[in-house]
C-alpha cells in the first residue's frame, strides 16, 4: 500500500521548536490538523503540502516523502 | 476573539436557544422559536468573523463530508424502508401511521433530488465542463 510520510515533528524542532499552535497559524490550518498530520492519520492538500512547506521554507519533498 | 471564547458563547447560545425553544412548545407558543433561531444563527455568523484564529480548515470539511455521506446514507435508508413499511400498515385505514409513512417516503424522496441535483452541479463544477 502506498503511504506519505511526513517529517513535520523533526523540522518543526529543527525551527527552534516551532509549536503546533505557531505552524497551524503559519499554514492556515487548525492545531488538530497539525497534531492529525504528525500522527499520520491525515494526508493533507496539495495546498496545505506547499503551505506547510512554505512554513518551513523547505522543499515539499523535504517534508513529505511517497513510499510506494 | 479566539476560538476558545467562540466556542463558550457557541454553546452558551446553544443551551439558550435549546432551553427557549422547548419552554416555548411546552407553553404552546410554537412561533418563539423561530426568531430565536434565526437571530443565533446570523449570531453566530458575526462572531465567527470575529475569531482570528483557523475555525475550520480543509481537515474538518473533509470530515464533514464524510459525516454527511453516512448520515445521508442511514437516513435515506432507513426513511425509505419504514415510510413504505408505515404507508403498507396504514394503507386500508388511512391512520396516522400511513400519513407519517408518506411524509417520511416524501422526505427520502425530497433528499434524494436535492444530493442528485448537487452531484450534478459538484460534478459539472470540478469536471472542467462547461
Amino acid at each position: 500500500m502506498a503511504r506519505i510520510n511526513n517529517q513535520i515533528r523533526r523540522l518543526r524542532f529543527d525551527h527552534g521548536e516551532m509549536t503546533q499552535e505557531e505552524l497551524a497559524h503559519r499554514a492556515g490550518c487548525t492545531r488538530q490538523t497539525i497534531i492529525a498530520l504528525e500522527q499520520g492519520k491525515y494526508l493533507p492538500s496539495i495546498e496545505l503540502a506547499f503551505k506547510i512547506a512554505r512554513a518551513f521554507g523547505v522543499a515539499l519533498e523535504e517534508v513529505f516523502q511517497y513510499e510506494a | 476573539m479566539s476560538f476558545k471564547t467562540f466556542t463558550r458563547i457557541r454553546i452558551f447560545l446553544l443551551i439558550i436557544m435549546v432551553g427557549l425553544t422547548s419552554w416555548a412548545i411546552v407553553s404552546g407558543n410554537a412561533w418563539i422559536p423561530v426568531p430565536v433561531i434565526i437571530a443565533a444563527v446570523i449570531l453566530m455568523m458575526l462572531l465567527r468573523r470575529r475569531v482570528k484564529e483557523v475555525v475550520a480548515d480543509e481537515r474538518v470539511y473533509s470530515i464533514a463530508e464524510k459525516a454527511s455521506l453516512v448520515a445521508f446514507r442511514i437516513f435515506g435508508i432507513a426513511a425509505a424502508i419504514i415510510g413504505v413499511t408505515l404507508v403498507a400498515i396504514g394503507w386500508q385505514s388511512a391512520s396516522d401511521l400511513y400519513k407519517i409513512g408518506l411524509t417520511l417516503a416524501y422526505s427520502a424522496c425530497g433528499l434524494l433530488v436535492i444530493y442528485y441535483i448537487a452531484y450534478i452541479y459538484y460534478n459539472r463544477k470540478y469536471s472542467g465542463k462547461k
